[in-house]
């Protein structure tokens, strides 16, 4: 008897080798899609699917293979009036895509290409009565988006500029009997959630009020007998999830409490040997998201063919010395 | 998952062990005790189990998973028409087949842009009209991530909210609900759809909050993971007064017909400190209406349950881990009612030495000094001091340092009162250093026996005495269940730590090999319960040497319970380095830390009083690992033997020009 666990298998033709090359062609032809029906889809969260793709790029040192200034008059026109950046033109600002926008211009060291002031003071009308963040003018609460509020911020130097006590006390209040945290208070713990919120609190200085051993047991447990981690209980692994979780626990100071060389193997295994590109499990369709997640992954394993990646905020550690941001992580 | 109603064998499971248990109590023909009436139930819960063996739960198991499976795939193949990032298999297909496709596609496109710059050209216009309403509904039909596309909706109603009368809003809402319903049906999980259901909920000129209820029973019962649907509830629940012990028959409800279910034990852990809370606040059935202060999370300090309904858990958490022992759900839950609130916020110990002229503070928690109001009073005269943390990376530490001003407390004849106060928690800790003595400490002593054991209070012993005996049973059936042998860990740990330190060592020996894959972590959490019974050991004895040599430890922690200490051994153990934390060992005089694999010593830094430092055989291999030696003042004595480090040129010369005051170097 017992459940019977979900997970996949790794076939034993899988790919086990890291073909970079293959990944950049895959992120610089993803763009050239444009007439796509499922590119144009996709429209929803197209700036951050072109943070996704430049952070791959710059970590496997590829960067100026993308066009700067395309991307830059693009960002430019995405802003709002109320200092907001939208996922795309027509499309109404949200703090997920003003995230991604500074993300962007980030890695150009061009920030001063939008209006700084405006886009916190935006962040900082956002900031609730509770501390915590509504996504845009409609409501959406979710520790989700404090941290994008907190990571826009401290990547703009401008931390200051809203209630950070309130809003750690709001990002407390969603920690559940396991040590995790979830959307909103009472939510339940899931892997994206858990990354938001140690990176939130890794921001913010305050990752002392993580029961690290607790949320860490928690984390680790989410590795599978394939290698890949999942993102809750009983459920299947992704490369994506494996990224949440790994990055979660190198804030928490426990990445070694998962067994790195199976997390590896998967991680290579949903590469595609034709198209390039990363899938969520082997087998199955490639994608930007999962691409920069995969390398990403791979790079906290310590993959020397691709810069390191800083685990807050995932974009290459040498972006934020320069800007001289160097997040808490617990040791 | 699924309609269990119809199935023979998945009745309510909770039910079935409760008549196995009424069986045998029927039995006895007489009123059981309640030593009697445990023992009864777990015959029946091994019983139960049997006839589940035997019944051949796998097979129907199996089955059942495979019809799910399929009816999954199913469901799969329709949101492949959809745009979606996750679980797309990727199929090869022949050129007819994709050139089909690529046409077809096309076609969609063109329909999809129109739609799209219709909808964008009317809102720019200022359009709220109904043909709006109709294209963005189609466009979220097939796309209900288009955030944007549910905002002009947003503002198409709430134009409509002021042209049209009452009952036409209401209809017009309620049309907007089974709409977001046929979304939900579609794409359960999409974001955009459940924050516009709430929107229109709570716009709705008459709300229909118990519709709203069976939406969600509805939909839990088609995926019972769902933690959309799950917030939504809560939500609801909040929304309409649903009393908090309705809520938990739910989760009886759902955890009874499978206990397989993270959800519904997460949901529980949230309710139950409400309804049976650990103060004696009286309990409140229905909750308060949405406030601007965040609610209680279950991991802080005044939220935990009473002991009562504890033990009316741990029998439910019991009857899931004999069905399933392998379904982690359970176990976390179980791990969290017998975990330990944590410490009361208080300063533990000060610690005054009359030749450094240094006071050290231990506070119950990490902190950060300079922001929580920290006083130092001596002889009644408030000291302008400057609190610093023992080590410049640790900004929030539990222990905290000041130099008093030159010559204040240096005349050995002299007698000094001090007192800390924290103002922020209104606590404060006195300390007497008194003429002819060289240090002296004040610290809390009671807590120390407890500290490392489970809060339950000590009557109720031989509950947890009772607990150990199932999960002993438990593993004698399943041997190697590495959940149950962590649990059979954790409380042997709450009875009797020193006791049970040999079988614990031998459970975590099994653990590493059953799932050697999180090796790690049972190598961390030995090493944490090896020092935390050396700490009681040392606190028994009474003495201020710390020795914990050949316990395979692979982490330091607690390191705080260490200020007083002046002699540590940590030899022939397993450790990388010296964490930063090593120096709230304000105290150390001697340090031997031989036979590791040590090649960082960040947390041997300033340290006022190390003398000897011994490291044979160890990993250092670079000059710049012993830099932080050099800010250790009365360091006279360091061995080094058996470190790579040794083997470089000029080594001697380097070593001496970066510690002058080491006069017995041995290499
Ligand atoms: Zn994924």
């Amino acid at each position: 008897m017992g459940t019977q666990m979900k997970d996949v298998v790794i076939k034993p033709d899988a790919p086990n080798a890291l073909i970079l090359d293959k990944h950049a062609d895959y992120i610089a032809a993803y763009g050239s899609k444009r007439d796509d029906y499922e590119y144009t889809l996709s429209e929803y969260l197209r700036m951050s699917g072109i943070y996704w793709g430049l952070t791959v790029m710059d970590l496997m040192s590829q960067l100026p293979r993308m066009n700067c200034e395309e991307i830059t008059e693009f960002i430019k026109s995405c802003q709002h009036e109320c200092g907001g950046i939208s996922a795309s033109i027509g499309h109404d600002p949200h703090l997920l895509y003003t995230l991604s926008a500074v993300q962007i211009l980030t890695l150009y060291d061009n920030v001063q290409a939008v209006d700084v002031d405006k886009v916190v003071e935006y962040i900082k009308a956002l900031q609730q009565e509770d501390g915590s963040f509504a996504g845009d003018k409609w409501g959406e609460i979710d520790t989700r988006f404090s941290f994008c509020a907190v990571a826009t911020l401290a990547l703009l130097g401008k931390l200051d500029a809203i209630d950070v006590n309130k809003a750690i006390e709001f990002v407390l209040s969603c920690m559940n009997f396991d040590g995790g945290f979830g959307c909103r208070p009472g939510s339940e713990s899931h892997a994206g959630q858990i990354y938001c919120c140690t990176g939130f609190l890794s921001l913010t200085g305050q990752l002392h009020r993580v029961n690290a051993d607790l949320l860490g047991w928690w984390l680790c447990e989410r590795q599978l007998p394939s290698g890949g981690l999942n993102g809750r209980p009983e459920k299947l692994p992704d490369v994506c999830y494996s990224w949440w979780v790994l990055a979660s626990l190198k804030i928490i100071g426990r990445i070694h409490w998962i067994d790195k060389a199976k997390l590896r193997a998967f991680i290579l295994a949903c590469q595609d040997e034709e198209t390039g590109g990363f899938a969520d499990r082997p087998g199955d369709m490639v994608d930007p998201f999962h691409t920069l997640f995969g390398v990403a992954g791979l790079s906290l394993l310590g993959e020397e063919q691709v810069k390191p990646v800083n685990p807050v905020l995932c974009m290459p550690e040498d972006v934020l010395r320069r800007i001289g941001l160097e997040p808490d992580l617990l040791n | 998952m699924g309609d269990h109603t119809h199935d023979p064998f998945m009745g309510d499971i909770s039910d079935m062990i409760e008549q196995e248990f009424q069986l045998r109590e029927a039995q006895k023909q007489r009123p059981l005790q309640e030593q009697e009436r445990k023992s009864l139930r777990l015959e029946a819960l091994i019983c139960y189990r049997q006839t589940l063996i035997d019944l051949q739960t796998q097979m129907w198991k199996d089955e059942k998973k495979a019809q799910l499976r399929s009816a999954n795939i199913a469901f799969q193949k329709q949101l492949l028409q959809l745009k979606r990032m996750h679980g797309r298999l990727k199929v090869k297909s022949t050129a007819q087949q994709e050139e089909e496709k690529r046409k077809e596609r096309e076609k969609k496109l063109k329909l999809y842009v129109t739609a799209r710059d219709v909808c964008f050209s009317k809102r720019k216009e200022g359009v709220f009209d109904e043909e709006a309403l109709q294209l963005t509904q189609q466009l979220l039909s097939s796309n209900p991530d288009f955030s944007t596309l549910w905002n002009y909706r947003r503002e198409i109603l709430m134009h409509l909210e002021t042209v049209r009368e009452e009952d036409d809003v209401q209809k017009i809402y309620e049309s907007e609900l089974s709409f977001v319903e046929r979304c939900l049906r579609q794409n359960p999980k999409s974001y955009g759809s459940w924050h516009h259901r709430g929107w229109v909920s709570a716009r709705l000129p008459r709300p229909d909050w118990a519709r709203e209820l069976s939406l969600c029973d509805r939909c839990l019962s088609l995926d019972e993971r769902n933690f959309h649907c799950w917030d939504y509830r809560r939500v609801v629940v909040r929304m309409s007064g649903v009393a908090v012990d309705q809520e938990l028959r739910f989760t009886d409800r759902l955890i009874g017909s499978n206990f397989s279910n993270y959800s519904s034990w997460h949901y529980r852990s949230t309710l139950l400190p409400l309804l049976h809370p650990e103060s004696p606040e009286p309990p409140s059935p229905t909750p308060q209406p949405a406030k601007a202060s965040p609610p209680p999370s279950p991991q802080t300090n005044n939220h935990r349950v009473c002991e009562e309904q504890l033990l009316k858990e741990y029998e439910l958490v019991q009857n899931a881990f004999f069905t399933d022992p392998n379904d982690q759900s359970a176990w976390f839950y179980y791990r969290w009612l017998l975990g330990r609130a944590e410490r009361e916020e208080m300063i533990s110990c000060v610690y005054v030495s009359r030749e450094v002229e240094r006071v050290a503070v231990c506070f119950s928690k990490p902190v950060h000094a300079r922001a929580v109001g920290l006083m130092l009073v001596l002889d009644g005269q408030p000291q302008r001091v400057e609190w610093r943390s023992v080590h410049p990376r640790l900004r929030h530490s539990p222990v905290w340092v000041c130099d008093l001003p030159p010559s204040t407390i240096s005349d050995i004849g002299n007698e000094h009162n001090l007192t800390v106060h924290w103002t922020e928690k209104h606590t404060r800790r006195d300390c007497a250093l008194y003429s002819g003595r060289t240090q002296s400490w004040c610290r809390d002593s009671a807590t120390d026996q407890e500290l490392f054991r489970s809060e339950l209070s000590v009557e109720k012993t031989s509950v947890l005495q009772s607990e150990l005996q199932s999960c002993n049973q438990l593993q004698e059936l399943e041997p190697l269940n590495k959940w149950c042998l962590l649990t059979i860990i954790l409380l042997m740990r709450a009875l009797d730590p020193l006791g049970y330190e040999k079988e614990t060592l031998a459970h975590f020996q099994t653990l590493k090999e059953v799932d050697s894959m999180r090796s790690a972590y049972y190598s961390d959490l030995c090493s944490k319960f090896m020092i935390e019974n050396t700490i009681l050991k040392m606190e028994y004895a009474e003495v201020r040497v710390f020795s914990i040599s050949d316990k395979k430890l692979s982490t330091l922690c607690h390191l705080d319970q260490l200020l007083l200490v002046t002699h540590i051994n940590l030899s022939s153990n397993e450790l990388e380095r010296l964490p930063p934390q090593f120096c709230m060992l304000q105290c150390l005089e001697v340090l031997e830390a031989d036979n590791n694999s040590i090649e960082d010593l960040e947390g041997v830094y300033q340290l006022p009083k190390l003398e000897e430092i011994s490291l044979k055989n160890n990993k250092i291999s670079k000059m710049e690992d012993l830099a932080p030696l050099a800010s250790c003042p009365k360091l006279r004595r360091l061995d080094l033997r058996g470190n790579p480090v040794t083997q470089m040129a000029n080594f001697l010369s380097d070593i001496s020009e970066l510690l002058p005051s080491v006069t017995e170097l041995l290499l």
